[in-house]
């Protein structure tokens, strides 16, 4: 069996199948519900208040974690989208242990896509995506050890699921927990009878960064502003020093017509060139830069400039050393 | 406080190896709490006894705040049959709570020999480690070398460790330093 889709190609969330048991009003709740608040785990509805908020009235919906009585607001019309969903039901449960015991040998290694994703799972997967995220951390986990990151959070997935399973399938939390890893890691010699697992979590698609290539590309109007050119302004670029230090400024254009075209476009791919202060149209500069030093050897042409540096640099080396003043401070 | 507690014979030996073992593992003081009679409502009819009904009757023992009872049975125990099965038990524990019990019924034969004797202890160990662990929000790892990794895994080595890895244990001294009245 292979691994959930890691996210949904191009649909929007609004257009995605809402997970089952999904809360999309708060009039469906009633004091003493149970129900699963993304992340938090199963909580009980307490009752619907009215509370003012800097100088306005909210009505807000008061559920109480189970696990250690915290409460949580909800104001009522966030409900719809927070993502609050009734308890599993059984036949939910067993799908998901039916989809636990199944093979898996397909985890995500891209550990960005995979963090991204466990985490939309967690918050909008219902049950489904939380078992989701346990089976992959978990056949990842046969791999190579998690990190901490992710080892955090699959103790997380691993306690809402189990805390889910317990209050739906009305068991101690010990025996929810040994019946996930039954199925999860089952004894030598066991095999389950299992039907098809349920169809995974559909995730909507995240909106994707701009390439940085293609925004530079573009125009984005900075003619329209007025400013003058940086070279105008006697503005040097980072890459100028270098550019007068390396080619003394005394290029010749034939040198650079030997060294080819290939290369001047090579050069001018790799690095672009420092624009120069008085900027003389005629000349092409790039063509030097983009000459190799083993072509400069066999054509007997400059030497490069770093060598020429270091011998400048000798003199100051052989300069006698000072005498050692004895006794240094005290 | 971790209090020990025997419905059955247990060697001496093997409750000091235990006593020290528990100490080590978690920090926590741990005595021998003495005997109890093992309840009978627990007995299932196939003669083992079901182990979440067992913590449910027994005798209690006299406890404190953050106390955990650990109770050791030599008969083997049951749990109610999940979606997939009923899953093997060695140990049952009130997950976040206060009761766990253990089993010595599929530990190694203890024998006569010293050898066989020290690996049914370490054995005994690992298993109260994995149970007082998971009274202290421990859930199940996926590291075979780790007490809290599940005892029926076909991973689990022949002889496997008493300890707790650097996950767990870091996660119990943190819930046992909140909890600490």
């Amino acid at each position: 069996m292979r691994g959930p889709p890691a996210r949904h190609p191009e649909e929007p969330k609004e257009q995605l199948p809402a997970v089952e048991g999904i809360i999309s009003d708060a009039s469906e709740l009633e004091p003493g519900d149970r129900v699963v608040y993304p992340n938090q785990g199963v909580c009980e509805v307490v009752g619907v208040q009215e509370l003012e908020i800097a100088g306005a009235k909210h009505r807000m919906v008061r559920v109480r974690r189970e696990e250690d009585g915290s409460t949580v607001m909800v104001a009522v019309n966030k409900i719809p989208s927070v993502g609050l969903r009734r308890v599993a039901s059984k036949d939910q449960i067993e799908g998901v242990f039916h989809y636990l015991a199944a093979q898996f040998d397909d985890p995500e290694l891209d550990w960005k896509v995979r963090h991204r994703d466990n985490a939309d799972r967690l918050m909008a997967g219902g049950v489904l995506g939380v078992a989701e995220v346990v089976k992959g951390l978990h056949s990842l986990s046969r791999i190579r050890p998690l990190p901490t990151k992710e080892r955090e959070q699959y103790d997380n997935a691993r306690h809402l699921l189990v805390h889910e399973v317990a209050v739906s399938l009305a068991v101690a939390p010990g025996l929810a927990e040994d019946y996930i890893d039954y199925a999860l890691m089952p004894p030598a010699g066991v095999k389950f009878e299992l039907k098809p697992p349920p169809k995974p979590v559909m995730l909507p698609s995240r909106p994707r960064r701009r390439p940085v290539a293609e925004a530079e590309g573009e125009e984005i109007g900075l003619d329209d502003l007025g400013l003058p050119d940086l070279g105008e302004l006697g503005i040097e670029g980072e890459g100028k020093a270098e550019g007068e230090a390396e080619g003394n400024g005394e290029e010749k254009p034939a040198e650079g017509e030997e060294a080819g075209a290939e290369a001047g476009e090579e050069a001018a791919e790799a690095a672009p060139a420092p624009k120069a202060r008085k900027p003389a149209p005629g000349k092409a500069k790039p063509a030097r830069e983009a000459k190799k030093p083993h072509e400069a050897k066999v054509k007997g042409a400059k030497k490069p400039v770093r060598p020429a540096k270091r011998e400048a640099r000798k003199p100051a080396a052989k300069k006698p050393a000072r005498p050692a003043k004895r006794g240094g401070k005290k | 406080m971790i209090r020990i507690v025997a419905l059955d014979k247990l060697d001496p030996g093997d409750v000091a190896f235990l006593t020290r073992t528990l100490y080590q593992a978690f920090g926590l003081g741990t005595e021998f709490a003495g005997e109890r009679p093992m309840p009978r409502e627990a007995e299932t009819k196939d003669g083992r006894v079901d182990a979440v009904k067992l913590l449910a009757e027994v005798q209690p023992v006299r406890t404190f705040a953050d106390d955990k009872v650990l109770y050791i049975a030599s008969a083997p125990l049951a749990l109610r049959p999940g979606p997939l099965g009923e899953p093997p038990c060695w140990s049952f524990a009130e997950y976040g709570g206060e009761k766990a019990v253990i089993t010595t019924a599929k530990l190694p034969a203890r024998g006569v020999s010293e050898a066989s004797i020290e690996i049914f202890r370490r054995r005994l160990g690992r298993e109260a480690i994995h149970a007082v662990g998971h009274l202290w929000d421990l859930h199940h790892c996926y590291d075979a070398k780790c007490a809290m990794h599940p005892s029926w895994s076909p991973a689990l080595p022949a002889d496997p460790e008493m300890d707790l890895d650097t996950f767990c244990r870091e996660k119990s001294e943190r819930k046992i330093r909140l909890a600490k009245t």
